[in-house]
């Protein structure tokens, strides 16, 4: 019975919104607006946030960095401390791995922007990393085609190089096979061995597209080692079950012995790692979705206010027919439930537009940008809830009082 | 059916309610209530709409109004818990609801029983 009644309702409230066509239009337009902008603010932020965190994970989670440079930036910053530090080498790293207990790797890497040549083809400003052979097992990626270094390659600096995929299509168009190759890396032939699986647009600039990778022996024949510029570091991995402040404590003791520091001294090297920089990027986009939140909620609060506005129009409009369906034994909750579906459908309507207006956006900058942008599940669920409940809040009023309304002064009204 | 009365209080605790509860809409679409789940904001949002409701109700000096905002209350506290957001605004919303809760009991022999 109360089914029936509900049926029949709803097709009352179809029946009127397919009657006016472009009030219908007009009204869920202001939801369309508001869900768009909401859902488009965080699908761009869920967007960057997993791009940041797919980079700061290949980086490694349980892994420290040994730098010149922290990575955390305050007010209190003292850069002047920090210019006259010594960047690592090559050479601690073996002293460190020696010594060290917690360690699972460790690895040595350099890199700088040098020019990649093969026949006509050239790419400038490529970046070029120096890896010793235990980076690979420090670092996350994957190879496609070929295989990483040996282990003879890189102490015995072979001239042999791993491509990134962007650098291997510049290199080798027309579907060219590059692997046993051999091209110009800053002037020296080298033998590519490898191809990297393709990854894509980095937030943090760390994607292995735009990289060559070439043993660390071989880099320092044409990088400057001990130049601040080939950005030299010492990366290195926890064994399962130890944390990284054991690992850092336990790298803190022995850098400073191999630097000779005093006991009062301070550090001249710094120990990063990657959470540091979540935790920076999780503040921002904190601030980026609070905003988002803020200008997308009061959004889709106007757009109710116009989808309330319609309906205490519509109710008016049939205030009439509203006495007619009471006077013939139409419940309240008949007539309650009549208006407040209209008002619902409206609303969800105007989301569900919203939210392929935000797909097709979607399709269109994956064409674009070379960065996955995806509407998600969780983006969905939330925009088809907010059109619902909003649909519900700004037609209950409304909806209530045409429930309410007396028959005979109902059928009166013109 | 005679209609009821609205007092004066009613009037004023209604309108601060409904305020507070639409004020608390955006806050469905913050990171860290997005960042709990898929189904956390929609729960959240349910309840938000449900009180807005309710109060119509009141406003109308409808019993069920009181009812409804008296078990939406109860949830509410249920989901925040079942949530840990003990947070200043789980114990403002605490202390708020049940002031508005005396006000609305005290009036609510004079509300009417229809919908």
């Amino acid at each position: 019975m109360v089914l029936t009644l509900l049926k029949e309702s709803i097709v009352f409230a179809l029946g009127a919104l397919v009657a006016n066509k472009l009030r219908t239009f007009l009204s869920l337009l202001g939801i369309t607006i508001g869900i768009f902008a909401i859902i488009t603010v965080f699908t761009i932020v869920d967007s960057l946030e997993r791009n940041i965190r797919g980079s700061v994970q290949s980086l490694g989670d349980n892994v420290v960095f040994v730098m010149k440079w922290p990575w955390t930036f305050g007010p209190d910053y003292p850069w002047w401390k920090y210019m006259n530090r010594p960047v690592p080498e090559y050479s601690e790293l073996a002293e460190v791995q020696r010594k060290a207990k917690s360690i699972d790797a460790i690895g040595f890497r350099i890199g700088t922007r040098k020019v990649l040549k093969h026949n006509n083809n050239t790419i400038e400003n490529a970046l070029v990393s120096g890896w010793s052979y235990g980076y690979g097992q420090v670092k996350s990626f994957e190879i496609v085609d070929g295989r990483y270094f040996r282990e003879d390659e890189a102490e015995g600096g072979y001239n042999v190089v791993m491509l990134g995929h962007t650098l291997a299509e510049g290199l080798f168009p027309n579907n060219e096979y590059p692997i046993g190759k051999t091209i110009k890396v800053a002037g020296r032939n080298c033998k590519v061995i490898g191809l990297f699986k393709k990854e894509g647009e980095s937030m943090l600039g760390n994607s292995m597209d735009n990289q060559a990778v070439v043993p660390y022996n071989f880099a320092r024949l044409f990088m400057d080692v001990k130049s601040e510029n080939s950005d030299p570091f010492i990366a290195a991995k926890a064994k399962p079950g130890v944390t990284n402040a054991q690992l850092k404590d336990e790298l803190t003791g022995i850098m400073r012995s191999i630097r000779g520091l005093k006991p009062l001294a301070d550090d001249d090297f710094a120990l990063n790692e990657t959470n540091l920089l979540s935790k920076n990027f999780d503040g921002l986009f904190d601030i980026v979705g609070i905003a988002g939140a803020i200008i997308g909620g009061f959004s889709i609060l106007v757009g109710g206010f116009g989808i309330a506005n319609i309906m205490f129009v519509s109710v008016r409009e049939r205030t009439n027919i509203i006495g007619i369906q009471k006077s013939l034994g139409a419940k309240n909750y008949f007539i309650l439930a009549q208006f407040l579906f209209e008002a619902v459908f409206l609303s969800l309507m105007g989301g569900i537009i919203g939210l392929l207006l935000i797909y097709g956006l979607t399709l269109a900058a994956g064409g674009v940008i070379d960065m996955e942008i995806t509407l998600t599940r969780s983006n969905i669920i939330l925009g088809l809830t907010i059109s619902v409940l909003i649909g519900i809040i700004s037609g209950f009023i409304p909806a209530y009082g045409a429930s309410q309304l007396d028959p005979v002064e109902a059928i009166r009204t013109n | 059916m005679a209609q009821v009365t609205r007092p004066k209080d009613i009037r004023i605790v209604t309108i601060i309610a409904l305020i507070l509860v639409l004020l608390a809409f955006p806050m469905l679409f913050t990171p860290s209530i997005k960042r709990m789940g898929d189904f956390i904001p929609m729960t959240l949002g349910i309840i938000i709409t449900m009180q807005f409701v309710s109060l119509i109700g009141i406003w109308h000096m409808k019993q069920w109004g009181v009812q409804l905002f008296i078990i939406m209350f109860c949830i509410r506290v249920i989901t925040f818990m079942f949530l840990d957001l003990y947070e200043f605004r789980f114990f403002f919303n605490i202390f708020y609801s049940i002031t508005f809760i005396v006000f609305f009991l005290i009036h609510y022999r004079k509300m009417d029983t229809n919908l």
